[in-house]
């Protein structure tokens, strides 16, 4: 810097360049550090920016189709995969969306078609997907586990759980768990379940014999106590309504409740259920349920 | 011929070893084959697959990049900086110059590849306690993929710049693995397109038939016949390149 052509030569020679350099250095890293925190912030925790959107776009990762992954993947698809498995962990980890999770079965199902075989992904899928509002694709992607994990029991029992808890489909739960515990390392209670869902959902002697087949088979001692139980109190139930069916061909209409039945002495006593609960009759069809008060 | 084939092949490597891109490529690889442990630690119990995966993408990135950056640039120096002459006026043939060059690379990609290959088994050792075998032949095959790699920008650089050989065997690289979906494309188009695609599939080198990086995770270890089968498609292919390399390499006019 010639000292000619600055209005103060003397301060120039002063002040070391070399410092200046470092004191910006540092300035400008600073502020560009608290820029892109603040920028942070804002984008995951303000609210929308846009109007009329119930979402989170700054947040929301953008994934390609499944095609167009493969196709830029150069073959690593496994790679693409964990890439989108770890933005899809950040997405759901990282902050609020500010309403619904909209990418989360997209990404979800991304990851299993690039890597068909990863179990943790499905696994997690199931559980995450139908509690932020997609169950319909959950059971998708049970679905196509099954199919590319042909040998695992938790995908016919993860989508029976999804079936049970968000759909209230207890026929398609017990046709997960049945098809479940068919497969190797399957824990034993699991066709015990299936059994359990047969019950709910008033299949009757179906849950029967599986309850039967669990019984006779189960090498678990406490698997073993539970399917007796559920014997009995099905075995209860069948007493009860034979009973019941005998009043109405005495009577012509079935009792008001199960203590007519020891009233005009077709049973004993009504028995207790080794399940702890009551049992009730349906006057209008004879039916006997276990009592929900 | 042996002997002089030997002092351009080592004499190749020295050359590249001189690079410092190929020490700032090297050294960013084992960088992001380290930092594969921290992707893993944020994957929900998922480290060895994010750990092999990673590294076994950034060894395969890397040795491309080695590839298209020093590879291209081989020949072209030579005839740029006219130690070309100098070479060809010895009793060194035109054959045994550009093979030595392709030896030459292909000896600083196994050591590159070596270096990112024992920094990944430490890594993945570190973390999981074992290495899959299958983990060694996905290694191997992305080195086979960089050396059929660097015949094909050999043999691009022999007739053209090295930013346009460079460009051309990304190309290659691109369908090379994206042979399945030409094939898929192929199959689904009219007789004349089909044609084109069918014969772009089989001229093309399939570089999917080195991909057992996606096995790795699964421990799949590729049977006998399959090693067979890559090593042969490797050898009859890089042959082929290499010759007709030397056939354009001998018309070159310097």
């Amino acid at each position: 810097m010639s000292s000619k052509s600055q209005p103060f030569p003397g301060v120039w020679k002063q002040i070391d360049l070399k410092k200046v350099t470092i004191i910006w250095v540092l300035v400008f890293w600073g502020l560009s550090f608290v820029g892109q925190i603040n920028y942070d912030s804002w984008r995951r925790y303000s609210p929308p920016k846009l109007s009329g959107v119930d979402y989170n776009v700054y947040i929301e990762p953008q994934p390609l189709s499944p095609t167009l992954a493969k196709a830029v993947s150069f073959g690593s698809t496994e790679f693409l995969a964990d890439y989108y498995w770890l933005t899809l962990i950040q997405y759901y980890g990282g902050g609020t969306p500010n309403g619904k999770y909209r990418k989360l079965a997209e990404l979800f199902s991304l990851v299993t078609d690039l890597s068909p075989k990863f179990q943790q992904a499905y696994q997690t899928g199931l559980i995450i997907l139908p509690g932020e509002g997609f169950p319909d694709q959950a059971i998708q992607l049970g679905e196509k586990g099954k199919n590319n994990l042909p040998d695992s029991w938790e995908m016919p029992y993860y989508t029976g759980l999804v079936y049970h808890i968000y759909k209230k489909d207890y026929v398609s739960a017990a046709k997960e768990f049945q098809i479940a515990a068919t497969k190797k390392d399957a824990p034993p209670i699991t066709q015990y379940f299936a059994g359990i869902y047969y019950k709910e959902a008033d299949q009757r002697q179906l849950a029967y014999q599986i309850f039967k087949t669990v019984h006779d088979t189960t090498k678990d001692d406490f698997v073993r106590e539970r399917s007796g139980k559920q014997l009995l109190h099905l075995e209860m139930i069948f007493f009860l309504e034979d009973a019941a069916t005998k009043y109405r061909q005495q009577f012509g209409r079935y009792p008001s409740t199960l203590q007519d039945l020891v009233t005009k002495q077709f049973i004993k006593e009504v028995p207790v259920s080794p399940l702890g609960v009551n049992f009730v009759i349906d006057p209008h069809n004879g039916t006997v349920s276990e009592s929900r008060k | 011929m042996r002997k002089v084939l030997w002092a351009i092949t080592l004499n190749t490597f020295r050359e590249t070893l001189r690079d410092k891109l190929l020490y700032s490529l090297v050294g960013f690889a084992v960088l992001v084959i380290a930092a594969s442990l921290l992707a893993g630690s944020v994957s929900l119990g998922q480290d060895a697959r994010v750990i092999q995966d990673f590294s076994l993408t950034a060894m395969l990135a890397f040795l491309l990049i080695i590839t298209y950056f020093i590879g291209t640039q081989l020949v072209f120096k030579e005839v740029e900086r006219k130690t070309i002459y100098l070479v060809l006026s010895k009793p060194v043939s035109r054959e045994t110059f550009y093979l030595g060059k392709f030896l030459g690379l292909c000896l600083t990609i196994l050591v590159a590849g070596l270096i990112m290959a024992v920094m990944f088994v430490i890594v993945l050792f570190a973390k999981t306690h074992s290495v899959p075998t299958a983990a060694y032949f996905a290694a191997g095959a992305v080195i086979l993929e960089a050396w059929l790699l660097t015949a094909v920008s050999l043999l691009f650089s022999s007739f053209t710049s090295p930013l346009s050989s460079a460009i051309y065997t990304f190309g290659v690289t691109l369908i090379g693995h994206g042979s399945a979906t030409v094939w898929l494309l192929s199959q689904k188009a009219s007789p004349v397109i089909r044609t084109i695609l069918e014969g772009v599939y089989y001229i093309f080198p399939n570089l999917e038939k080195f991909n057992l990086r996606n096995d790795v995770v699964f421990n799949l270890t590729p049977s006998a016949s399959q090693v067979g089968l890559i090593l042969l498609y490797f050898a009859t292919y890089t042959v082929f390149l290499l010759i007709l390399g030397v056939a354009v390499f001998r018309k070159d006019e310097f």
